[in-house]
């Protein structure tokens, strides 16, 4: 792709369905729209569904649910959030915070080292850290737990954050690995002659060259950390150090027959996922690509 | 410039690399290890003292018709997953990819599909729960209004339909964020591959069995396993949404280890479990490793 023609690219810049005169058919066309049209109902229109059932009554789901409520019952929301929502999304924005810093920053190191220097066991290191994508979370999962205990960190912020950090370092150590192999090494040269050592070239030379790479590790762990699961369901037992996954599994529990107030807390939960999603959406999948594909 | 900093520097890349090997060591490596080891003891989060049973545990396992029906499920999971997310998915990037419809409304597809998969899995699990409930869930109110009222069925309360149903949720969820990875990888196909075939008179059918399947070949070969590794890795929407019921019948191996380990407390069988687990994933793994390389060298 780097040598692309100009005249390659200039068509490329054109709109798109021009250079393609027979797909633009209308029958294709229509086709395409109807089929993706069924895809985008299905996809969307669960959340939809939350969404309207979270302002009604339970008596209002029980009738017809796929009905706009009649009167919106934002006291739904007030009853959700009251109940103690606030508590978990701060603990699942400080273990999210300080997990992704952490993954990010002692990735960063391993994959400087591993792409800018040659030195005794290289591969080995680099085996040993790659080697962490072929293993499945659950199958440490027992032997972490009494490790935690152990370590006098279990039920702490610390039992979610290591084992975040230590399962996210080998996905973004890879990623960032091969986006520093892709850099030019004038600018490491330079920095050398005048003197900066290598920690120094890490921080004004790599670090600064690296940033669109960093968002996108930074935003897929973010994800990863945020959604997470068994971990937290098993090295956490404190109702205040729940993270919002398994404080919405206390919610369901605790009101059980509120429907509609349960509604109301997922509507919660799932809105600033959402809405950094759509706000990022580029960064993320180029990063989610940037993986997949080499991987 | 190597010998350079080969001899200034030759502690650094150990440094740099110290805290990465150290958490990685005690927080993934040693647990492995440490899951082998436990396996082989019968034990409880309770006991004192760790009764040494060899493979005991191992040969308790294999007869064990729960184990079994995990397999089973855990194969349905890859199955269902590897033609949903991988090969409808590729249909349906090609489709997008083709043009047929303008860049905003593509875009917005593409949006549209891919939403699921930024929800936390609890979000969508207890979601669907409600959407499958018998009384009050969409699915069964849909189904009795245009009169198909003897499909109308406890969707996960039925030991017949409860994997399935939970199979189909994650098939909601994840199908856009692979169709998008997808589409990337079309992206990548050489244009002047489409405009050759489109001189010699082929159409969008042909483009796609020609041009793009063996263009993203690679891709999709490694889509494949991952989604099989996945399918066995699975554990949180199942237990979310049925917790391996009714009487184990979604039960997979994630859920059937977590029961075992922290519900039954059965600390050996359960590691014994997680062993399991471990050589199945690895040698998929293995497989994709194999089979990434023989793809680059065909």
């Amino acid at each position: 792709m780097a040598n692309v023609k100009p005249a390659a690219s200039a068509t490329w810049s054109l709109p798109r369905v021009r250079s393609h005169p027979e797909a633009a058919s209308p029958l294709m066309r229509w086709s395409v729209i109807v089929l993706f049209g069924v895809f985008t109902v299905v996809s969307l229109y669960p959340m939809i569904w939350l969404l309207t059932n979270s302002f009604k009554t339970d008596f209002d789901l029980f009738e017809a649910s796929w009905a706009l409520p009649e009167v919106w019952h934002w006291e739904n929301y007030r009853r959700a959030w009251d109940f103690g929502i606030a508590r978990y999304l701060i603990n699942s924005v400080l273990v999210t915070t300080v997990s992704v810093s952490l993954t990010v920053t002692v990735s960063l190191m391993a994959a400087y080292a591993l792409s800018r220097f040659r030195f005794r066991g290289q591969t080995a290191f680099l085996f040993f850290i790659l080697g962490g994508l072929m293993l499945a979370p659950e199958v440490s999962l027992l032997p972490l737990f009494r490790i935690l205990q152990q370590l006098g960190i279990y039920n702490t912020y610390l039992a979610m954050i290591l084992p975040y950090v230590a399962f996210g370092i080998p996905f973004v150590t890879f990623l960032m690995r091969s986006y520093i192999m892709g850099l030019p090494r004038e600018l490491e040269e330079a920095a050398y002659i005048d003197g900066a050592g290598p920690l120094g070239v890490l921080r004004n030379v790599i670090v600064p060259l690296s940033r669109p790479i960093i968002a996108s590790a930074a935003l897929i762990e973010a994800m990863r950390v945020w959604n997470e699961f068994m971990f937290a369901l098993t090295f956490i037992s404190s109702e205040d150090l729940k993270t919002l996954p398994i404080g919405i599994m206390s919610f369901v529990s605790a009101l059980q027959t509120e429907w509609t107030v349960v509604m109301a807390a997922l509507v919660l939960s799932a809105l600033p996922m959402i809405v950094l999603f759509l706000a990022t959406q580029r960064q993320y999948i180029e990063g989610l690509t940037a993986g997949a594909i080499k991987g | 410039m190597v010998s350079r900093m080969g001899r200034r520097t030759n502690l650094a890349p150990y440094l740099f690399l110290l805290p990465a090997v150290v958490l990685m060591l005690v927080f993934v490596y040693i647990p492995v290890i440490e899951s082998f080891r436990f396996s082989l003891f019968k034990w409880n989060s309770f006991s004192p003292e760790w009764t040494w049973v060899g493979l005991g545990n191992y040969r308790k396992l294999l007869p064990d018709p729960i184990f079994w029906q995990s397999i089973g499920n855990n194969i349905w999971y890859a199955i269902i997953s590897v033609a949903i997310q991988v090969f409808l998915a590729l249909m349906l990037a090609a489709l997008l990819e083709s043009h047929a419809v303008g860049r905003r409304l593509s875009t917005f597809f593409r949006t549209s599909l891919f939403l699921p998969a930024v929800l936390a899995i609890t979000i969508v699990g207890v979601t669907w729960q409600m959407l499958y409930r018998p009384d009050t869930g969409l699915i069964n109110q849909v189904l009795h209004v245009v009169g198909l009222d003897s499909w109308t069925r406890a969707w996960l309360g039925e030991e017949r339909t409860a994997i399935f149903s939970v199979i189909a949720v994650s098939q909601w969820q994840s199908l856009g964020y692979l169709m998008v990875l997808l589409i990337v990888a079309i992206r990548a196909v050489p244009r002047e591959l489409y405009e050759a075939a489109r001189i010699d008179g082929a159409g969008i059918w042909r483009q796609f069995r020609d041009v793009t399947v063996p263009g993203v070949r690679e891709t999709t070969l490694v889509l494949v396993i991952i989604t099989v590794v996945g399918a066995f890795k699975v554990f949180d929407v199942v237990w979310v949404m049925t917790a391996g019921g009714p009487n184990h019948a979604s039960e997979v191996l994630g859920t059937f280890l977590y029961r075992t380990a922290f519900r039954d407390d059965e600390m050996g069988y359960a590691s014994a479990i997680a062993t399991m687990l471990f050589f199945i994933t690895f040698a998929l793994a293995a497989v994709q490793l194999w089979a990434g390389r023989s793809g680059k060298d065909a």
